[in-house]
């Protein structure tokens, strides 16, 4: 049986019209704020993409155009760049859930990885558990993706997340600061919120995409439950009923907003998803409003 | 309560083991479900301690006992639970009506028919709504006119097309059949009520044994009256022209009667008598007289108002028959004291030489000579030549000695004559089928042939040899003649009586293939015969025809005989019963327990069960805009 795609062809022609916007001014060729991804004439040819509007005229091949009637837009590699880093949560807790979190998070990464692709960033794709995995890096155009999604689909949940470990491993491997995208449920016991600030306090840009199951947040179930920790196996006998699920919901809220502190007080920025919410809702939605997206 | 005929224990029991079934379901649904989570960290947090040290097995007994109550609503429902006096059970009643002749007879203005009709409606009014009847006529058979059934409008249309029959009633067979129908078709045998004069025989009257649930609502009909009970003509042994007439009638009053009794035939009076009947008593008269002529005889006694069924008789007598006999003969002289002994035939005496082939028709007779052309019709043969016999002749005996007659046979029957010595006597050679009726030691001397054209040959001529002094002579041309035309001498008996079972004596013992009896129509009636008496039943009025040979007995059956005594039987419940229904004996329920079991497992569905849970995490799952954190 033929897998199923991560993202269709349709949603992929709407990403086109995006790109990775972020904020900070890191070394490198290319400024802050994202603003000069081409480089203007001289640079090497690269790839023809479909004219949208607002687009560079200037960049229009207009011979093309003769012959086809089609605006067909020249793009031209620009190089080095700073990689736009996705961190992927591939922790067994990603694996919870009537939607799996991890599939969503998977597609999330792989639109992303588009958006980039598109606009000619360099996209790393690190997956992360208890340890940071091997990563998986592409630019150069949007033939590049093809590849980055057979690395997604490659990949398999497990092990137990541990942030302090990851961030650890993180600054060490990639000295470079950047754009860093953290997919993930932040579903530590121990706590994201330190690492996640000395992630930011190295001098990367956080942009925090925290995906969420419905469960997760606000538990249906109700009565006697045998509860069992994906990640530790931990097990936790419990009467649950309406009081105890307002207090868990509220706890779920107050953490997550902890975590929306920590993305927003540096200068990055902070998206929860529901697994509720489609694909396309949330790129052109949450994404595109307060995620890096334009 | 109707639960597949349960009973109460049965019912507790499949009560007991559906609610078992309830609580483990109620159990396994409400027991610790086991989940895995992303992080048990949010779950510590809730306010309730987490681990129930002790855990409820019931966690929601208000759920548990609502479906547990809305699991025995529904079993009542089923089980059809009524409101109601349980004495009060739909009951199933027989009604037996009198439908016999005496039914019809008048008292006042109305029929005791009419009278029965309106008491029957009366009790039907009187049972509960719930309540069964059947409706059964009772004649000499017991019919059911409509089986049980609570449809009043029903019942009262049967009741109401229940007209008089003309048999007498059977009240024995109309208990025993109201007593099978009930231990047969009833579900809760209610009464057996009978409505009707009760008129039958005495003797039944005495061995009558009603049962414990008998109700007997008697009609009161006419008590003085006076009846033919029969009539019965026959001719006389003696002359055939001569009929015998009997007459019998009846007086069912409690009062001495003197009651003229008128007999015509034709329209002229025959016959005139007076009965004086003391009471009860039944007196005949019997009288002769002479007619050849064909014509109903007509029997009639006073009409009274009150019954008219059984005041006048009528029997169609026939003409009696003549058979025409055409002697060819150069020498009549000699057959005609023969022919004119014998009743019943016409002889007519022609010489050979006025043969007329066309003659059609009784009887030719062919004295020593042989028609050019064979009759078309029955032919009797007297030594006829040897070269021209119907029945080849064999060889001529010169002195043949008639020693033997057909006994068995008709046409041997009751000839004795031996030894007669015959000159020159023909010997015929029978064909197979032939009938030898007489013989001498040489061989056949007097052969029958049957078939559509009946023969007889005689190889001698009777009152030329050592027959003509004897009495077999005149004895053998009457068997030939009765044998040839038996219609001509049949003996007939007429009876006017009642339909039902008709006993006959016969005469002798006879084969039953012999014997037909059959309608007005000529539709045949079954019968059965032992010994000499042969039976059988007719439950409409009509002429019935009973054929044995050369006898035809004829019955009339109108006359409609009641019965000779009002049955009054003691220890019975007598009368209607005295109390109209308020309403139904018990009312169902089932429709209100159904829907209010219905009712609680929806509720407990909503209120307990998974509609309620998933229903809270809708109301308050956040809405797809609510799961955006809009960053500040």
């Amino acid at each position: 049986m033929k897998p199923q795609p991560l993202i269709d062809s349709a949603l992929l022609e709407k990403l086109e019209r995006l790109a990775i916007r972020w904020q900070k001014s890191f070394p490198g060729l290319v400024g802050g704020h994202n603003i000069s991804h081409f480089a203007g004439s001289g640079q090497e040819f690269l790839d023809h993409r479909q004219f949208h509007h607002g687009d560079d005229l200037r960049a229009v091949n207009w011979r093309a155009y003769l012959r086809l009637e089609k605006l067909f837009l020249k793009m031209f590699q620009v190089e080095p760049r700073i990689p736009v880093r996705i961190l992927l949560d591939c922790s067994n807790s990603m694996t919870t859930g009537a939607v799996s979190k991890f599939d969503y998070a998977r597609k999330l990464a792989a639109a992303l990885c588009y958006v980039g692709l598109v606009r000619l960033d360099t996209i790393c794709i690190q997956p992360f558990g208890s340890h940071l995995g091997d990563s998986f890096l592409c630019g150069g155009g949007r033939h590049r993706f093809i590849p980055a999604v057979n690395f997604l689909q490659d990949l398999k949940p497990s092990g137990r997340t541990d942030y302090f470990q990851i961030a650890r491993e993180f600054i060490s491997t990639y000295p470079q600061r950047g754009l860093l995208m953290i997919i993930s449920d932040f579903l530590d016991d121990s706590g994201c919120e330190r690492p996640l600030q000395y992630l930011s306090d190295f001098g990367h840009e956080l942009v925090l995409v925290q995906v969420w199951a419905g469960e997760d947040r606000e538990p249906s179930w109700e009565g006697q439950l045998d509860l069992t920790d994906a990640e530790t196996g931990e097990k936790l006998e419990i009467g649950f009923d309406d009081a105890s699920r307002r207090n868990y919901v509220e706890a779920f809220d107050a953490y997550s907003r902890d975590i929306q502190k920590v993305g927003l007080r540096n200068g990055g920025r902070y998206v929860g998803i529901s697994t509720d919410t489609t694909i396309e809702d949330a790129i052109f939605g949450p994404l595109a409003q307060f995620g890096g997206l334009e | 309560m109707f639960l597949f005929n349960l009973t109460l224990p049965e019912f507790l029991a499949i009560l007991g083991s559906l609610s078992g079934v309830v609580v483990a379901l109620y159990l396994l649904d409400r027991s610790r479900k086991h989940h895995t989570v992303s992080t048990l960290r949010f779950f510590a947090a809730t306010e309730k301690p987490p681990v129930l040290k002790h855990r409820r097995k019931l966690q929601q007994p208000w759920s548990l006992l609502l479906q547990l109550i809305s699991l025995l609503l529904l079993l009542l429902a089923i089980a059809q639970l009524r409101i109601g006096s349980p004495a009060r059970y739909s009951r199933d009643h027989v009604l037996i009506l009198d439908v016999s002749p005496w039914m019809a007879a008048r008292l006042g203005p109305n029929r005791l028919i009419d009278q029965a009709r309106s008491a029957a409606r009366s009790y039907v009014n009187a049972l509960p709504l719930a309540d069964r009847v059947m409706v059964v006529r009772a004649g000499v058979l017991a019919t059911p006119a409509l089986l049980f059934e609570s449809d009043r409008k029903k019942i009262l249309i049967a009741i109401d097309q229940t007209q008089p029959g003309a048999a007498s009633l059977d009240l024995e067979s109309a208990l025993d059949f109201a007593r099978r129908a009930q231990r047969i078709q009833a579900q809760r045998p209610g009464e057996i009520v009978f409505i009707g004069a009760a008129r039958i025989p005495s003797e039944e009257s005495a061995r009558l044994d009603p049962p414990a649930n008998f109700r007997f609502v008697p009609i009161a009909g006419p008590t003085e009256h006076v009846g033919l009970r029969k009539m019965t003509v026959h001719r006389a042994t003696d002359d055939s022209d001569i009929w015998e007439v009997f007459l019998a009638v009846k007086n069912y009053g409690t009062a001495p009667h003197s009651v003229p009794a008128a007999v015509s035939f034709g329209g002229s009076p025959v016959a005139t008598h007076r009965f004086d009947l003391a009471p009860g008593a039944e007196e005949s008269f019997s009288f002769r007289f002479r007619t050849r002529a064909r014509g109903w005889l007509e029997a009639r006694l006073p009409s009274p108002e009150t019954f008219r069924q059984d005041s006048h008789a009528i029997l169609e007598l026939p003409s009696r028959g003549v058979v025409p006999v055409t002697v060819y003969s150069a020498e009549p002289d000699l057959l005609r004291p023969v022919f004119t002994a014998i009743p019943g035939i016409q002889a007519s005496f022609l010489p050979p030489t006025k043969y007329d082939p066309k003659t059609r028709g009784g009887i030719v007779l062919f004295d020593r000579f042989a028609p050019p052309s064979l009759p078309a019709t029955d032919s009797i043969w007297l030594e006829p030549p040897s070269d021209k016999s119907p029945i080849p002749v064999a060889n001529i005996e010169p002195a043949a000695k008639l020693n033997q007659w057909q006994a068995d046979h008709p046409l041997g029957a009751g000839l004795r004559a031996r030894d007669i010595e015959l000159i020159n006597a023909e010997i015929f050679r029978p064909a197979p089928g032939d009938i030898t009726v007489a013989r001498s030691s040489a061989g056949p001397l007097i052969v029958a042939r049957s078939g559509q054209m009946k023969t007889v040959v005689l190889g001698f001529h009777p009152i030329r040899s050592g027959l003509k002094y004897q009495l077999t002579s005149p004895l053998l041309f009457a068997n030939i003649v009765r044998w040839m035309s038996p219609d001509a001498f049949r003996s007939w008996e007429l009876t006017a009586g009642a339909a039902g079972t008709v006993d006959v004596e016969l005469e002798t013992e006879t084969d039953p293939a012999a014997v037909r009896v059959q309608t007005e129509d000529g539709r045949p009636l079954p019968f059965t015969i032992e010994g000499k008496a042969l039976r059988f039943f007719s439950a409409d009025p009509g002429i019935v025809r009973v054929l044995t040979g050369d006898r035809e007995l004829v019955y009339s059956l109108t006359l409609p005989q009641p019965g000779d005594s009002v049955w009054q039987p003691s220890n019975v419940k007598l009368g209607l019963p005295g109390r109209a229904p308020l309403g139904p004996a018990s009312r169902d329920i089932w429709q209100w327990l159904a829907l209010a079991g219905a009712a609680g497992l929806i509720a407990d569905w909503i209120l307990y069960g998974r509609i309620d849970r998933r229903m809270r995490a809708a109301k308050s799952a956040p809405s797809p805009e609510s799961s955006w954190r809009k960053a500040s």
